[in-house]
């Protein structure tokens, strides 16, 4: 399973999470980042560390973990510094950038690893408009990558180089976050079950965000209807609900919800949405 | 009389004394609309639409029968959720309504929202091919009622055939007249919307006092809706802060958001979604979801209040 939900550390999280951790300090960061790789290592994953400084920087920061030195050496533990992989202003190519990790998760299995964890700096990488925009469809896309392969990460974004709003646009993509300003959360279901996962409240204050992650999504399509686990959403306006139903019309597909509140159906039955279908499922265990 | 023309809504108010005249006058109405093939509609309360259904007898299967009480309870919504969702699939047909939403035990709060609606008919409905005829119970209803009925009325019907034009026709000054002023309510205190940031909080706010004043889960939710509406409406519509705020008023809680901007169009929230819109169907909402919505504006501001019944 994978959890869905705002966190306040970076422990606990399983062999499929995703985290976006907005950070002020690098010293904050190296602390979460030594949880997430340590809880990795000890789940038998193949972890790796990639930032901003040197590699032998990085390694010391890691080298505080019991046996991690070891692992380091017999390669369970890998770092890798950003600056020599990308040059300034580098606009990522999502479906790329998951093949890179794919490989990795594969060549990890292989090794007899259970899987791959990543703790990545990506700051650098979401400094200009068309950084953000790619990088939060690559968010995306990861992020359906990881719902059926045992290969988690957490994504760091450091305040006062970004704007809280682009750091919103990201986290919004993360099914596990320590920074809910944005409000809500769409990201892949666990296992792939549905067509996407939506978590959180959703109205005014968030309906152009909305929007923009639901077109970076591009959400996948398996069949004549867009199933949506919304079950954790714990309200939507009926801007939100049209907004949703919109994107499907315009993908040729219908709507189908599976909530756990009565707000989505009295919407759908008050503008008279025949053509998005509202199921009541009991709530899940987030 | 002379027969209406296509384009012409013919909006009649029925006076009745008794069943026999309310037969009298309603049963030639819809059974010659059924002889003519015509969509036929009746929205009256339960024991009225009892009473039609016994006098019709098989025909009565062709007639659209809608509990008013129920289906009309708010009077905000019966242009939207009752006559048009019924008159607009038949269009470039003539489509026949009864429609009754003022009945005795009506309350004052109520009232007002019933005069305005039947004002409001007039222009919802102006150049369309439908008749809406409107009993009017002038044994159980105040003169007052009766006279507010010659005003949003142009043509009143009676006994024994009786038709004849209302010298008092005058439906725009009812709609005035009924924008009465809603007072601050004593104790309330307000929360207050500045921005949209501002709207999740607002809700867990409105759904706190709510369920501590005993409303039930599924209404709760409706009361996010209308609270996040009202606000969302405020801001947009008017680029204002809303004051929002709830208190029990007998067997309701009503939650008010207040603004200071002006509503400009009396329609508001009174027609029907279009389907590709993507907003601005706020006060539709509020509507649909309250039992009663009573909303007064001015230049100085505007006030709604949506009345939901605790159980």
């Amino acid at each position: 399973m994978r959890s869905s939900g705002l966190v306040e550390d970076a422990r606990g999280l399983g062999a499929h999470d995703h985290l976006c951790w907005r950070y002020d300090e690098p010293a904050e960061l190296s602390a979460r980042v030594r949880e997430f790789l340590g809880e990795g290592l000890a789940m038998g994953a193949r972890v790796r560390y990639v930032g901003l400084a040197p590699v032998q920087t990085l390694a010391g920061e890691l080298h505080e973990l019991d046996g991690m030195g070891e692992a380091l050496d017999r390669g369970a533990a890998e770092v890798s510094s950003l600056t020599g992989t990308y040059s300034t202003g580098t606009v990522v190519e999502p479906a790329a950038q998951v093949r890179i990790y794919a490989a990795a998760t594969a060549a990890a299995l292989a090794a007899g690893y259970t899987g791959m964890r990543v703790a990545a700096e990506a700051t650098p990488l979401v400094r200009t408009p068309a950084q953000l925009d790619a990088f939060a469809r690559y968010e995306h896309l990861v992020d359906r990558y990881m719902a059926r392969h045992p290969f988690s990460a957490m994504c760091a974004y450091r305040t006062g180089e970004l704007g809280d709003d682009v750091i919103e646009q990201l986290a919004c993509l993360h099914p596990n976050t320590n920074h809910d300003a944005a409000g809500f959360r769409l990201h892949a279901s666990a296992g792939g079950e549905y067509d996407a996962s939506m978590n959180g409240d959703l109205d005014l204050s968030n309906a152009d965000q909305f929007a923009t992650a639901l077109d970076r999504a591009e959400l996948p399509l398996r069949g004549d209807e867009l199933v949506v686990d919304a079950r954790g959403l714990t309200f939507i306006d009926h801007r939100g609900l049209l907004r949703l139903r919109e994107y499907a019309r315009r993908r040729g597909v219908g709507l189908v919800l599976h909530v756990s509140r009565p707000g989505p159906a009295r919407i759908a039955e008050v503008l008279g949405l025949t053509d998005v279908r509202v199921e009541h499922r009991p709530e899940h265990a987030a | 009389m002379t027969a209406a023309r296509p384009d012409e809504f013919v909006h009649p108010a029925l006076f009745y004394r008794s069943d026999a005249e309310y037969l009298d006058g309603l049963l030639p109405f819809v059974t010659e609309g059924l002889a003519a093939g015509q969509p036929v509609a009746v929205a009256v309360p339960g024991p009225r639409v009892r009473l039609l259904r016994s006098a019709l007898g098989d025909a009565a299967e062709r007639v659209h029968m809608v509990d008013m009480t129920v289906a009309g309870r708010n009077p905000g919504r019966i242009i939207a959720a009752v006559l048009r969702h019924f008159a607009d699939p038949h269009a470039g047909r003539h489509v026949r309504i009864v429609g009754e939403p003022v009945w005795p035990g009506r309350s004052a709060t109520e009232y007002p929202a019933c005069a305005q609606h039947e004002a409001l008919i007039n222009a919802a409905f102006a150049g369309r091919d439908v008749t809406i005829v409107c009993p009017y119970d002038t044994v159980g209803l105040d003169a007052d009622v009766l006279a507010d009925a010659r005003a949003t009325h142009p043509v009143v019907w009676g006994a024994d055939g009786l038709r004849e034009a209302s010298a008092e026709y005058a439906p725009d000054s009812v709609v005035a007249r009924y924008n009465q002023p809603l007072n601050h309510h004593g104790d309330a205190e307000p929360h207050v919307v500045t921005d949209a940031a501002g709207l999740p909080a607002a809700r867990r706010w409105v759904a706190d006092r709510a369920r501590a004043l005993g409303l039930a889960p599924d209404r709760i939710a409706d009361l996010e809706l209308i609270a996040t509406e009202l606000a969302a409406n405020s801001l947009v519509h008017a680029s204002t802060p809303c004051e929002l705020r709830i208190w029990p008023d007998g067997g309701d809680v009503v939650c008010e958001g207040r603004d200071t901007g002006r509503l400009t169009d009396p329609l508001a929230g009174r027609r029907p979604a279009e389907p590709t819109a993507l907003s601005g169907r706020g006060l539709l909402m509020v509507n649909d979801l309250a039992e009663l919505v009573r909303i007064h504006t001015s230049p100085r501001g505007t006030t709604v209040r949506a009345y939901l019944r605790r159980r």
